[in-house]
């Protein structure tokens, strides 16, 4: 009884804007107060993060991505993928969804592809007569299109707390990730090649000057894929070429971010948000392993065994479960609270790890565009000053494209695992 | 609370400083490693432990930041429909237990690390790993001091609005 009221308190205190962290670290805390089980046992769950090689990957890849948002990164990103695919009838839909998945990719779907991105293709999109609902709908489901793709923040926790190859887990959500951007292209060239019948005509020249500008920028999703693939770095030691590598060229050959004003200020903001996934983390893991000590999934597994008997089933229900995970959480706590619990089940009923990742990392960034209380909802709404319920309405089309490419990924597991076999990682 | 503010500020500052030249540091020597390892096939031996070690000190003063600057991760679906003054008062409980739980979370990292330190333990060549894990309740300390501050900043939002607070 005393437990029950505790965690309604809890849940009321979380819904009321109380940190995550506190939250997890005080269910963790009386857990481990109840056992008798000193308190420090938390603390000693945290400090074996020190010995993860993975977690210097987390603060270089977000200060990475951080300085790329920093720059002009966006603009010739969007110049770049324009060039090449703005004169396809319909093609601005293209050129946004690839501008936004690469860009999220490197940024960790933490909302910033919407504020940065967004507000260079909102104006360009409405320039070229694309209707309102379509360009909100489209700019708000994007949001958080590239997390599949590596070296993507959500994947690497994923990787961490799961115990899976983080190599893996890189190469498996490639094809899912790019199905997700094919089947949204082709709805929205079919929705927009009358409204926008080849405005541009393709230049050679247009596409040579935007390659030429971002030539220092075009290698970096090439030296982390090959790098690692390749055998020459560990993800690790590929976050720490990246780190370094956009460090040279936004601070001293592009000269956007400078060294003395610009470089603090983006070390902090990146270091924020790290932080503050470390503490999630922290208790996370302290919380994690009272549960796997007291077999809390097991528990939950005996009493799902009474309504849920087989694979199809259980999948079918984590996608319901994480579309409403990830519509109220952020990806980051949802992947490192859920995952924990959620893995030896997975298990039981014979899902695959690295297909389970992928469905948990598809399923949460969807959820982020959800209505009623999907995050991506409110940034976009802020973003574009535009009421929340008028992008509830926008997004509806892309979010129906999206559950069916989620549907494919969830219960295709090839479309994840093959080309993790093919690789051989 | 103008000294208490001063002191905050104070020790943003001073948690800059530091941030800003771990994480200088760590860039440049994370690359140095990959080099070393690749061209003469060996890193410097203690470097991969020590980057770990400085992952934690980046952590914890962000995390430290972020409180500071209300950007812990959250929830919130309800501060959305309440009034200012409704919200300060829902928050003021809040980061009461905030500071609660960062002060047990401080507690109980100061117990592990006056632990390591009895048992000697070391992360390399001679050095205590007590160094580096001192951090562990010290961020959670500044934590709970500005979770105490945003809680003072609640109260004096009640009685005198127009002096900061939650809005």
């Amino acid at each position: 009884m005393t437990s029950f009221l505790f965690g309604i308190l809890l849940l009321l205190f979380a819904l009321f804007g109380t940190s995550l962290f506190v939250i997890i670290a005080a269910v963790a805390l009386s857990a481990f107060y109840f056992a008798e089980i000193d308190s420090s046992a938390v603390i000693i769950e945290l400090y074996r993060l020190a010995s993860q090689p993975i977690l210097l990957a987390i603060p270089l890849f977000t200060f990475a991505g951080y300085l790329l948002a920093e720059s002009n990164t966006p603009q010739r990103l969007v110049a770049l993928s324009r060039a090449f695919f703005g004169w396809l009838p319909g093609g601005l839909g293209i050129v946004t969804l690839v501008s936004c998945a690469i860009f999220t990719a490197f940024t960790g779907a933490s909302g910033v592809t919407i504020i940065a991105l967004g507000g260079l293709l909102y104006p360009v999109l409405k320039k070229e007569n694309y209707p309102e609902k379509f360009n909100l709908g489209i700019l708000t489901a994007s949001g958080n299109l590239g997390l599949l793709f590596p070296p993507s923040l959500p994947i690497i926790l994923y990787g961490l707390i799961s115990e899976t190859s983080i190599d893996k887990l890189f190469i498996a959500g490639i094809i899912p990730g790019l199905l997700m951007v094919a089947l949204m292209s082709l709805y929205s060239v079919n929705r927009m090649y009358k409204v926008n019948p080849n405005v541009e005509s393709f230049s050679a020249k247009k596409a040579w000057q935007a390659t030429k500008n971002a030539v220092w920028e075009i290698p970096l999703p090439f030296i982390i894929l090959v790098g690692i693939y390749g055998g020459f770095f560990t993800v690790t030691e590929a976050a720490a070429v990246t780190a370094f590598y956009v460090l040279i060229v936004e601070v001293f050959i592009y000269k956007e971010v400078s060294l003395t004003k610009g470089l603090p200020k983006v070390m902090k903001d990146s270091m924020i948000l790290v932080g503050g996934i470390l503490v999630i983390l922290s208790a996370a893991m302290g919380l994690a392993n009272y549960m796997i000590y007291d077999e809390i999934p097991m528990q939950i597994l005996e009493w799902m065994k009474n309504f849920i008997t087989s694979k199809v089933a259980f999948l079918l229900v984590l996608n319901l479960f994480l579309l409403v995970v990830g519509a109220l959480m952020d990806i980051f706590s949802a992947i490192l609270v859920i995952v924990p619990l959620i893995t030896p089940i997975a298990m039981e009923f014979g899902v695959d790890p690295v297909h389970l990742g992928v469905i948990f990392l598809a399923n949460l960034g969807i959820g982020y565009s959800t209505p009623p209380v999907g995050m991506n909802l409110f940034i976009a709404s802020f973003r574009f000053e535009k009421p929340v319920l008028k992008l509830y309405v926008a997004t509806i089309p892309f979010l129906i494209i999206l559950l069916i490419a989620l549907a494919l990924i969830t219960y295709i597991p090839e479309l994840s695992l093959w080309l993790v076999d093919f690789v051989g990682v | 609370m103008k000294i208490i503010e001063k002191l905050n500020s104070w020790i943003e500052r001073a948690e800059t400083i530091v941030l800003v030249t771990v994480l200088g540091l760590m860039v440049v020597f994370a690359f140095l490693q990959v080099v070393l390892r690749n061209i003469f096939h060996e890193g410097i031996l203690w470097g991969d432990i020590l980057l770990r070690h400085l992952v934690l000190w980046v952590g914890f003063i962000g995390a430290s930041l972020a409180t500071r600057e209300k950007k812990h991760i959250n929830i919130d679906l309800f501060s959305r429909i309440m009034s200012d003054r409704g919200k300060n008062i829902v928050h003021l409980l809040t980061n009461l237990f905030s500071v609660f739980i960062c002060y047990l979370l401080a507690d109980a990292g100061w117990t592990f690390v006056q632990d390591e330190k009895m048992m000697g333990a070391e992360i390399f060549a001679e050095i205590p790993a007590w160094y580096f894990q001192i951090i562990i309740p010290v961020g959670f300390f500044l934590m709970a001091f500005r979770f105490l501050v945003l809680s003072l900043e609640n109260i004096i939002y009640v009685f005198r609005p127009e002096k900061g607070g939650d809005k």
